[in-house]
């Protein structure tokens, strides 16, 4: 069978059962359907519709700038959170880590000046790492 | 007495004035476009016996979304787009039970009652396969060999392209082909 016998196929296809159809009946039949559900003013609907999917893209729009952003309260919230450790360290391992950083620049450029830090109480200690 | 719209006013006109309150109108879109319609769902494989209330669904579906037909295809196109999803709905209704009655309209094949039963075999296997071809390989073959619709008319109908229209076409084609082959 090739394509303009099955076109032809095709086109009998439910010919007999639309003939039987009363096309009269049927379009009465429609307009009382109507009359008994008059047609919805979906222009509303639309609108509604339209106005909560600004909404959700608003949101969402929202939701990610706040995702990708960093704020500044997590800059704040990370200072504190370093500050709070040094809090919990006594002076010896106060002077230990600033020794060591020490250690770490003097290798590359400063000369060597720890001798100072020796001299320096906890409480001055700590303002000098949270100035630093 | 006539109603002057019916002489030969557009579909465009009837819709305005059904728009407007005009029953008639509606009334006469209906007896326009109801065999082709009936025509589609048949081919689809609306049953029979269901085929007038699906004729009506698709109708008042039409009617009460006419709003959203902006005249991007012709309103029968439109209206048959609109057949498919009742009939789809009408299968999920129903259970998808794969009612296939053999269409009476490929029975009435005149000639050598050997060549008839040849063809109406064919025609038959054909109405099934029909059935069985996926849902937009089916609709687009039934707008192209059934209403005798152009490509860029059944794009628009059914929210495709004309190039994706013509691939389902020759796939509903080609598989109709090895069906009856």
């Amino acid at each position: 069978m090739n394509e303009d016998q099955l076109i032809q196929a095709a086109r009998q296809l439910g010919a007999r059962a639309a003939e039987r159809l009363d096309v009269q009946a049927t379009a009465r039949q429609v307009l009382q359907r109507l009359r008994e559900q008059p047609v919805r003013k979906s222009w509303i609907h639309e609108r509604w519709l339209r106005v909560a999917a600004l909404v959700v893209v608003l949101l969402g729009a929202a939701f990610a700038l706040r995702q990708l952003r960093p704020s500044s309260g997590e800059s704040h919230q990370a200072t504190h959170f370093i500050a709070d450790d040094l809090t919990d360290l006594s002076t010896d391992e106060l002077q230990m880590v600033l020794t060591s950083f020490d250690q770490i620049v003097a290798e590359s450029v400063v000369p060597d000046s720890t001798s100072d830090l020796q001299e320096l109480d906890a409480q001055q200690l700590r303002r000098l790492l949270q100035e630093g | 007495m006539a109603q002057p719209h019916q002489l030969a006013a557009p579909d465009t006109a009837l819709i305005a004035a059904w728009r407007d309150g005009d029953e008639q109108a509606a009334a006469e879109l209906v007896a326009r476009h109801a065999k082709a319609l009936a025509r589609f769902l048949a081919g689809a494989g609306a049953p029979e016996a269901e085929l007038d209330d699906l004729v009506q669904e698709t109708f008042i579906r039409a009617f009460r979304s006419m709003d959203r037909f902006r005249g991007q295809c012709q309103f029968r196109t439109w209206l048959l787009a609109i057949g498919g999803n009742v009939l789809k709905d009408f299968g999920r209704r129903s259970g998808r039970r794969k009612v296939m009655p053999l269409d009476e309209g490929v029975r009435d094949i005149a000639g050598d009652p050997h060549d008839h039963a040849e063809a109406s075999e064919a025609h038959r296997l054909i109405a099934a396969g029909v059935k069985r071809l996926p849902r937009l390989q089916r609709e687009v073959f039934l707008l192209r060999a059934q209403q005798g619709l152009e490509y860029e008319e059944i794009a628009a109908a059914l929210a495709t392209t004309p190039g994706a229209a013509r691939v389902h076409y020759h796939h509903a084609v080609r598989r109709l082909k090895e069906i009856v082959e």
